[in-house]
């Protein structure tokens, strides 16, 4: 299948929501609205794209969106496609594709614990690593790990430092 | 949670009060798990109902750390993403940053990565198959595979200094060329491999404890494998022929002849002999490399890798590690740290999702056997 084939026939079934740019080294790229990423994804797995690598949530903290990347694989054409779609940053959701991909449901359920995307349909988003977990999504651009840890696993951060300030950090 | 469609016998015996569930926590303190990752097993008697997977036990946060580390700096982070078999990780980030760059790595580099990646795979698979031995009970075919991958660490330590984690690749090439003599005594490793080889053999896949154990658990079809994320091995044991390292080669692959074997069946037995394919053809490959490996540099001029800067864009960048595709999606916003990196391990798909689907209906001892049939390295998972 040629680049220019494929984005005619994204073009027939999708129109002018499916952005398609062809990056090169047997790698094409498709951006779509939200509304319409899971008849993409339907579109491409039915078109020889049967391999779904991985999902991938980016945290544009500039831009106030969060952008899922689906990452397809075709074995017979050897041809990966990026499926980009962006959420808004504030709750952000999707629809689970779970239901086009057993896997996905995992993939899923750990966006939706390291970036706080929520999958609708998605029939576990439990958490898989965090424990007991009150802060923000830890992947998100906002979370700030070490400030994050001074509070979690120092005495002075737990309000548990002697009163000589130099032992604040040793645990006694 | 999660639950399987399938409806077993054992769910009727439960629901008829005739015999009562506990928990099992399957985790690291159990020899036979596979790094610090964890099953919550449901249980009646000896056989397993539901399961839980009960990852997070060695999340260190990877993905979060190298959006705070410089381009280079990173390399020496990723190796641990995969422990047995780390070098697929520094060569996959590395070309995804030069894909960013538009960076050609010189052939002689080229060639490097290619023989350290199979020297890798080489040792993970001896790790694999002697860990399938040991989950199967014949702990001395497990220590004596040890003993090879040992020498194969030696090889390691005299090119690179370090014998777990190489951080041998740096964007551009790898970082520095061979001591004198050292493609002699590789060479020489593979004599001693394939001399030993037919004594392993009759150790593990003439055994027909084996035999006996491996077929017919976690089935498999092409169709389920492929719809499920599975790669590598695993999927070339249901029949069909996928490498990375030919349908979208990289690294010295285009300049030597790779012949993918395949087999069928697709059960625990169908993988473990798979396993036993591809070693045999990553010594073939070996050969073809060191015979034809060409004298010249081994790394691009890119000036300070310190402060090194890549343009803004996204790049995928995969490699074939020996468990399956090892992905790095690499987004920079044109700074001297990635903005984002993505890791994409063979391990995730077996291990949280097919559990649900094979697990349950199996007795308890063959939870090791099925996890070192899959191939499944917990690092990757929780990154």
């Amino acid at each position: 299948m040629t680049p220019e084939r494929f984005s005619r026939q994204l073009e027939q079934f999708f129109g002018a929501d499916a952005r398609f740019a062809d990056k090169g080294g047997a790698q094409w790229e498709v951006r779509i609205p939200r509304d319409r990423c899971l008849p993409l994804l339907s579109f491409c797995r039915d078109h020889s794209f049967v391999h779904l690598a991985f999902v991938s949530a980016i945290d544009w903290i500039a831009e106030d969106e969060i952008e899922l990347v689906y990452h397809l694989w075709s074995y017979e054409h050897r041809v990966h496609v990026l499926v980009k779609t962006r959420l808004e940053r504030e709750k952000p959701w999707m629809f689970t594709a779970f239901r086009l991909w057993g896997h996905a449901q995992a993939y899923e359920q750990e966006i939706h614990e390291m970036m706080g995307v929520y999958f609708l349909g998605n029939p576990d988003l439990s958490s898989l690593f965090l424990h007991n977990w009150k802060d923000r999504p830890p992947l998100r651009k906002d979370f700030d790990s070490r400030a994050y840890s001074l509070k979690a696993y120092t005495l002075s951060g737990l309000g548990l430092a002697p009163e000589d300030e130099e032992d604040a950090n040793v645990p006694s | 949670m999660y639950l399987p469609d399938g409806y077993t016998t054992l769910d009727k015996l439960r629901e008829a009060g005739e015999m009562a569930e506990y928990d099992l926590f399957f985790g690291p303190n159990h020899p036979g798990m596979h790094g610090n990752f964890g099953y919550v097993l449901t249980m009646i008697g000896t056989e397993i109902v539901r399961v839980r997977p009960n990852a997070g036990l060695l999340h260190r946060g990877f993905e979060k750390a190298m959006e705070g580390k410089a381009w280079a700096a990173n390399v020496s982070l990723i190796p641990r993403v995969c422990v047995p078999d780390p070098d697929p990780n520094e060569v996959a980030y590395c070309q995804a940053v030069e894909k960013l760059l538009g960076c050609e790595v010189p052939i002689r580099g080229r060639f490097m990565r290619s023989i350290t990646l199979e020297l890798s795979r080489l040792g993970s698979l001896y790790m694999g198959m002697g860990g399938l031995a040991g989950a199967l009970g014949h702990y001395s075919t497990m220590y004596l595979m040890m003993i090879e991958r040992d020498m194969i660490l030696d090889r390691f330590e005299a090119l690179t200094g370090a014998r777990i984690y190489h951080i041998y690749n740096v964007p551009g090439g790898v970082r520095n060329d061979t001591p004198v003599g050292w493609l002699d005594s590789v060479s020489g490793l593979l004599d001693h491999i394939e001399a030993q080889m037919p004594e392993y053999d009759r150790l593990l896949y003439e055994n027909h404890v084996v035999w006996d154990r491996l077929s017919g658990m976690g089935p498999i079809t092409a169709e389920e494998a492929m719809a499920s994320g599975i790669t590598g091995p695993a999927l070339r044991a249901t029949g069909v022929k996928a490498d990375i390292r030919v349908d979208a080669p990289y690294a010295a692959y285009p300049e030597v002849e790779v012949n993918i074997p395949t087999s069928g069946g697709g059960d625990a037995l169908a993988r473990a002999v798979q396993v036993r394919l591809d070693f045999a053809e990553s010594v073939r490959i070996l050969r073809q490399l060191i015979a034809r490996i060409p004298a010249g540099p081994v790394h691009a001029d890119l000036g300070n890798l310190a402060k090194l800067k890549v343009p803004a864009g996204d790049a995928y960048s995969k490699v074939e590690s020996s468990k399956g595709e090892f992905g790095y999606y690499v987004i920079s916003d044109g700074g001297e740290k990635p903005y984002r990196v993505s890791v994409r391990g063979p391990s995730l798909p077996a291990g949280l999702y097919l559990c649900h689907q094979h697990l349950p209906g199996m007795k308890i001892d063959d939870v090791a056997a099925w996890m070192a049939s899959f191939a499944i390295c917990p690092p990757d998972i929780d990154r």
